[in-house]
Parts: structure tokens; C-alpha cells; sequence
């Protein structure tokens, strides 16, 4: 199985992509989005929010097959 | 008020042009009040725009002091103004663009205790705030009193906008659920460029007077989200959560 990712403003040197450019990640058996930040190796703490088909999901979320998966860092200026 | 006046329908002649708008849409926006939460980087520039279009009331909410480093991208404020109430710096500034724009200051923070009540004065609130704590005192006073926030948030040359209209999209925390780790960098630390808080913020000024006059597509269910230096503009989908702690279906409102 397949999912989609896309990470925003400061996580795409981790995996590569340009801001908000779909990659596909392949998947076998289970991973979880704290496993994808693993593969990827991005600090947990510089994700600050993801979503998966539009809606938050905590790190332990199991991914499943053609999920959107978004990844946020943390933004909190003004 | 019914109609405008000669004086005013020469100030606002380019907004009455504009599809939708006319007289009828101009006097309903000096009729409208926002509530601009921040009087900085987000705020200056949300702030001027909204003052400039004849939004008749307009709270500015800062318990800050201007200081020298805020002039670089906080464009309401003046060297001269330094150690002044940013609110009063804010006043001055939008008063003297528009006289018909009544501007109420409240020189304090946002708190949990006043924050529903200062809302509650307001047609819409616009959230050009630095921290999330702040945010999300103001995400929840806003679907209390059901009152459209408009989220913005920027950092280095990075930003992001979206439109919460409670009950019909999902609010702050159903996207961001918990504040960044303390640990996170700032724009202390990480800096940002002045015109960046000023991209977000012209889209929150739209999108304010979009909601006031009823017009086109909002940012509800979309977040969107830009890279200056990339200069990448995405509109990511995001939904309704029915776990979040201030909107879903176990919160306590
Ligand atoms: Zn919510």
C-alpha cells in the first residue's frame, strides 16, 4: 500500500520535496506517523500538527492505504 | 446613516465599484466592527486595511509598548513612538487615515477572563496575536459567542491563514491541538521578514470584509499556507474534528 505526504515550511529538506509537493510513500505491514517522521528522520518536535484526509490525528495514528498525510512544524508569530 | 455622503462616496468610490460592494455594501461596512487582537506585525497591517475600507468600529487589543525592534515590520508604529501603548500608537495612525473609523483601544492582554466579553462587542475578530496560548483563549471565546475568528500565524518568511466560522468548519484546535513545544524557535530567534506578516494579514483584511458584505469563497475547510522564499502558495483541506477539545462533540461550550 501507498500514501500520500506532503510537509510544509521547513520539513521538506527532510524528505526532499519542494513546499506542498505530493510524494508517495510506499508501505509494508503497519506504520504509524510517528514511524513515517522516523523514516523521514524528523524530530517529533518539529512537527507541531498532522492531518491525515483533512482531520488531526495523534502521532500513533496507524496509517492506512492511500491516506493524505500533512505535515505542520511549528508557526506561531505575529 | 442611510446613505453615504458626498465626501464619502468620493473615499470609497473604489470599493462601491467593485462587484457586489456598492453604496449599499459600503454603508455595511461602516456599520460593521472588528476586533483586531495584536497591534504588531499582523495587526498593523490587517488593521490599516480594514480602517482604510470604513469599517465604522474597530477594537485594537495590545498590552504592549512599541519598541525598536517591532519597526521593522509593525508599519502602524513610528520611531517616534517608541515606549507608547502600541494601542494608542494604533489609534492615532488609523484615526488620522480615516475619520470615520471610530477606533476603540483596549490596552490589556487577552486573558480566559476577559476574553469572551471583549468578543462579544465585535462583528469578527481578527487573531494578529504571537502566541498560541493567546489563540486559543481567543478560539474558544469565538465559538462561544459564535463570532467569525480569522486565524493567521507567520514565521521567518513562512505563513499561514485560515477562516473559523463556528459550527460550520473546523475551528483552530481542530487543526492545531496543542501550543508548540516550549523549545520551538520564534521569530526571536528565527526572525521574519516584515512583509511577511503583511501577506497574511492583507488575506485576513479580505477575508474580514468578504464575511461583512457576504462575497465569494471563505477559507473555511481550506488552511491556507505560503513560503515566501519558495513564494508557494498551497490550500491544504482540513475538516471538523468531533475529538476537539473546544468545538467537538465533548466540549464544554
Ligand atoms: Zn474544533
Amino acid at each position: 500500500m501507498h500514501i500520500e505526504l506532503r510537509v510544509y515550511t521547513g520539513l521538506e529538506k527532510y524528505v526532499g520535496v519542494r513546499h506542498g509537493e505530493m510524494t508517495t510513500v510506499a508501505i509494508d505491514g503497519t506504520l504509524t506517523i510517528a514511524d513515517l517522521l522516523h523514516r523521514f528522520d524528523i524530530p517529533p518536535a518539529e512537527v507541531t500538527s498532522a492531518l491525515v484526509n483533512g482531520r488531526h490525528k495523534e502521532l500513533d495514528y496507524r496509517l492506512q492505504d492511500k491516506d493524505r498525510v500533512s505535515l505542520f512544524p511549528p508557526v506561531g508569530g505575529g | 446613516m442611510s446613505t453615504l455622503s458626498p465626501l464619502q462616496e468620493k473615499r470609497y468610490h473604489r470599493n462601491t465599484q467593485l462587484p457586489g460592494v456598492g453604496d449599499e455594501g459600503q454603508l455595511k461596512l461602516l456599520q460593521s466592527s472588528v476586533l483586531v487582537v495584536g497591534a504588531g506585525g499582523l495587526g498593523s497591517p490587517a488593521a490599516y486595511y480594514l480602517a482604510a475600507a470604513g469599517i465604522g468600529r474597530l477594537g485594537i487589543a495590545d498590552g504592549d509598548v512599541v519598541e525598536l525592534s517591532n519597526l521593522q515590520r509593525q508599519i502602524l508604529h513610528f520611531t517616534a513612538d517608541i515606549g507608547r501603548p502600541k494601542v494608542m500608537s494604533a489609534a492615532d495612525k488609523l484615526v488620522a487615515l480615516n475619520p470615520d473609523c471610530h477606533v476603540v483601544t483596549h490596552h490589556c492582554a487577552v486573558t480566559a477572563e476577559n476574553a469572551a466579553d471583549m468578543v462579544s462587542q465585535y462583528d469578527l475578530v481578527i487573531d494578529a496575536t504571537d502566541n498560541f496560548p493567546s489563540r486559543f483563549v481567543l478560539n474558544k471565546a469565538c465559538l462561544v459567542t459564535n463570532k467569525p475568528f480569522i486565524h493567521a500565524a507567520v514565521l521567518s518568511m513562512a505563513g499561514r491563514v485560515m477562516t473559523i466560522l463556528p459550527n460550520q468548519g473546523p475551528c483552530l484546535r481542530c487543526v492545531f491541538r496543542e501550543p508548540p513545544a516550549p523549545s520551538a524557535k520564534t521569530t526571536f530567534e528565527l526572525g521574519v521578514l516584515g512583509a511577511t506578516p503583511g501577506l497574511a494579514a492583507c488575506i485576513q483584511a479580505s477575508e474580514a470584509i468578504k464575511y461583512l458584505l457576504g462575497l465569494g469563497d471563505l477559507l473555511v475547510n481550506r488552511l491556507l499556507i505560503f513560503d515566501a522564499l519558495a513564494m508557494s502558495f498551497e490550500v491544504v483541506e482540513v475538516l471538523r474534528d468531533t475529538d476537539c477539545p473546544d468545538c467537538g462533540s465533548g466540549a464544554q461550550i
